[in-house]
């Protein structure tokens, strides 16, 4: 009896997934199908990105954008390249960096163009790929523009006349943050270790795996310091807001979890993500006065990079590489800076708008023409 | 009559894993084929993303027979991956470098077995202790060597005629069938099922609990180490998140394929095997049903209540006349 009522649920599941699998075919497929690589699901930068790239883009090209869950490590993302070839993707964007070296030789294995639209390769790896046949390009900050927000987030409070700061240092030892968060000391004014040099500070943090208070020295004390997101993160900056820093210096998603609780201390932070509504809000109406930021169509170039690529048009640079542009961060302190950016790049009309990629996607676009866009954005 | 009934129940809940295995087989193909996509492709990802749950599942059954288990058999196959790669880029030498990642994988288990024997240490608290030892020297090896890069790697040549699925069925058979030869067909597997089935009998008999939970974790540390050396034949690189979700997924894993997470008389070599491969099926099967969803989490979610209930339904099946532990 019981055994027939277990094969009845199966016999009932089957048929029920068996019409499952008829009615989500597909609807009507894109001239263009884009795998889109995702580590970072829930950040205020992430969403930013694929609203841009579902809402704006996909509305005004004909392509479709397929976006995997958030990836844990270089298994998983070699894995959603191969489901994504399966699917008929012809290319695959990059917001996801466990292991770039091995979605590139995937790629050039399937023979899938390949672009990467967070971060970039460092040089010595950039070196090594820059001449893979599918390999369409990379556009973001690199690891010493990195640096350079962190050191414009320090000064900006060394001029404001703080003595006492806690830091949050996101998910060191990632590496974008590692620059970030030696940028920020370099930029206080302070060392790290007794150096303030780019590559000697950014050494000593990979191998401490975090920033050691201690280790920081100079005129601005760091009174606090924490980084990740997990059991014990409320009590770390219950403990960081009851020593009462002047300031709050965030390399990444203090926004996403640090807002409310800042604002309740009346704690002014400052923070490195994107130009979002709830950023702006925070920047509005609460504590944070320092947003270094990309905006949402901050990805535009990259979606024409691979366009380009899928199209014939393969953009490389002067000596036949793939082009590697660096793409700067922008800087609010105010709700009228920050709306200048926002507002300008929103829902229906974006900074990389239709018309503005429309001088950069087609058969005589030129390495220069993406350049010469890229750097007046 | 109701013998030969009760046989053919006992048959039915036998086959019922490898039956649930070849309908989610069925439904995956169907999906796939529905939608247009390669299957041959989808297929080889599929074996790539089991044939390591598969193989780490399958030495860790040892372990769950005995009624314990070990939470930190993923940290430990981040951990031989990572001294298998500073082995390498340290001699240049392959074979060196396996027996680094097996050495390895097989001192980090009996660490924790001896651990649990010499101090009387329930095995869920040593094993938790080595999750978090082995992931943060991992993560501080991985971090201080790769810099920069984010993770540490040997030359995708090195690896690449390997990344193959006959060299990697080979493998999982040779494993399996040692792993089978050991369980069924020698009284190491009788006397670990009947140490998990009640423990307090099994002492009075005289068979020692501690020299069949160290042969226990030696199979688990090859399986490991097997695990290692398969995830670096996929991508010949460590990060601090390889194989993370490994540890849990085992659980699922034998759960699926039929087996009480309690251990016992009714531990079977196979659950691993057929689970781990039902298990990714089963969320491949989910991610393609729910594609176009904008919601992150629902595969996990679905996948979460299917988990729950066949962990009803099986356990329905673990009722019986058996004396009680």
């Amino acid at each position: 009896m019981k055994n027939n009522r277990l094969f009845k649920a199966i016999m009932i599941g089957g048929v029920l997934a068996g019409a499952m699998a008829f009615t989500s075919v597909q609807a009507a497929a894109a001239d263009l199908k884009i795998g889109v690589l995702v580590a970072d699901v829930s950040g205020e930068e992430a969403q930013g990105f694929r609203a841009y790239y579902e809402n704006y883009i996909a509305d005004n090209y004909d392509v479709e954008f397929v976006y995997t869950d958030a990836l844990e490590d270089a298994a998983g993302e070699k894995a959603a390249i191969e489901k994504f070839v399966s699917q008929g993707c012809q290319a695959i964007i990059s917001l996801s960096s466990s292991d770039r070296a091995t979605q590139l030789d995937t790629c050039e294995e399937y023979g899938v163009y390949y672009a990467i639209a967070s971060g970039v390769l460092d040089d010595e790896l950039f070196e090594a790929y820059k001449g893979y046949e599918y390999f369409a390009g990379q556009v973001g900050p690199s690891n010493a523009t990195e640096f350079e927000a962190g050191v414009k987030m320090g000064e900006f409070f060394k001029e404001q006349g703080v003595t006492s700061v806690a830091m949050y240092g996101a998910f060191i030892p990632n590496p974008m943050h590692v620059f970030r968060a030696a940028g920020v000391i370099a930029g206080l004014g302070d060392t790290y270790g007794g150096t303030n040099d780019m590559g000697g500070m950014i050494g000593q943090i990979f191998a401490d795996q975090k920033v050691d208070p201690a280790k920081v020295e100079g005129d601005v004390e760091l009174c606090a310091y924490l980084q990740g997101y997990g059991d014990t993160t409320t009590d770390e900056i219950n403990a960081v807001v009851a020593k009462e820093p002047e300031a709050f210096l965030s390399v990444g998603m203090a926004t996403t979890f640090f807002t409310q609780i800042l604002n309740e201390a009346g704690i002014p932070f400052a923070d490195i993500d994107s130009f979002t509504e709830a950023n702006g809000a925070a920047i509005k109406e609460g504590q944070l006065v320092y947003l270094a930021g990309k905006y949402s169509s901050s990805i535009g170039p990259v979606f024409a990079l691979i366009k380009n690529a899928v199209d014939g048009n393969v953009i490389r640079d002067e000596e036949g590489n793939a082009p590697s542009f660096s793409q700067g961060y922008l800087v609010a302190t105010d709700g009228a800076s920050f709306d200048e950016y926002y507002v300008a790049d929103n829902g229906d009309t974006p900074i990389y708008d239709k018309e503005t990629l429309d001088t950069i996607i087609g058969e005589d676009v030129t390495y220069d023409d993406v350049k010469a866009l890229v750097e007046a954005n | 009559m109701e013998a030969g009934s009760e046989k053919t129940k006992q048959l039915l809940i036998t086959l019922l894993p490898v039956l649930a295995l070849a309908v989610l087989f069925i439904l995956f193909c169907t999906f796939v084929k529905a939608k247009g996509y390669r299957l041959d492709i989808y297929l080889k990802t599929i074996f790539n993303q089991g044939v390591v749950l598969a193989v780490v599942a399958t030495g860790a059954i040892f372990i769950y027979t005995l009624g314990s288990f070990d939470i930190s058999l993923g940290a430990a196959t981040l951990f031989a991956a990572t001294v298998g790669v500073l082995t390498y880029n340290a001699t240049e030498n392959f074979p060196l470098m396996i027996l680094a990642i097996f050495g390895t994988a097989v001192a980090c288990s009996l660490f924790s077995s001896i651990l649990a024997s010499a101090f009387h240490i329930p095995a869920f608290v040593t094993t938790v202790a080595m999750l978090s030892v082995l992931s943060a020297v991992s993560a501080q090896i991985i971090t201080t060597k790769g810099g920069a890069l984010g993770g540490i790697g040997i030359p995708k040549t090195l690896v690449k005629p390997l990344d193959n699925p006959p060299f990697k069925i080979t493998l999982l058979a040779i494993f399996f069938l040692v792993c089978f030869f050991v369980f069924q067909l020698t009284k190491i597997g009788r006397r670990q099922k009947f140490i998990g089935g009640n423990p307090v009998c099994a002492r009075l008999t005289g068979i020692p609990y501690n020299k069949y939970a160290i042969i226990a974790f030696t199979m688990a540390g090859i399986g490991v180490g097997l695990g290692a050396f398969l995830t670096l034949v996929y991508t010949p690189s460590v990060t601090t998140t390889t194989a993370s979700g490994i540890g849990m997924n085992i659980f699922v894993a034998i759960v699926f394929g039929g087996m009480p997470i309690s251990g016992g008389a009714r531990s079977r070599i196979h659950a691993a095997l057929i689970g781990g491969f039902s298990y990714i099926l089963l969320n491949n099967i989910l991610e393609l049903a729910l594609e176009g969803s904008s919601a992150y989490g629902i595969t996990q979610i679905v996948s979460a209540v299917f988990f729950l209930a066949v962990v009803c339904v099986t356990s329905m099946n673990y009722r019986t006349d058996l004396l009680p532990r």
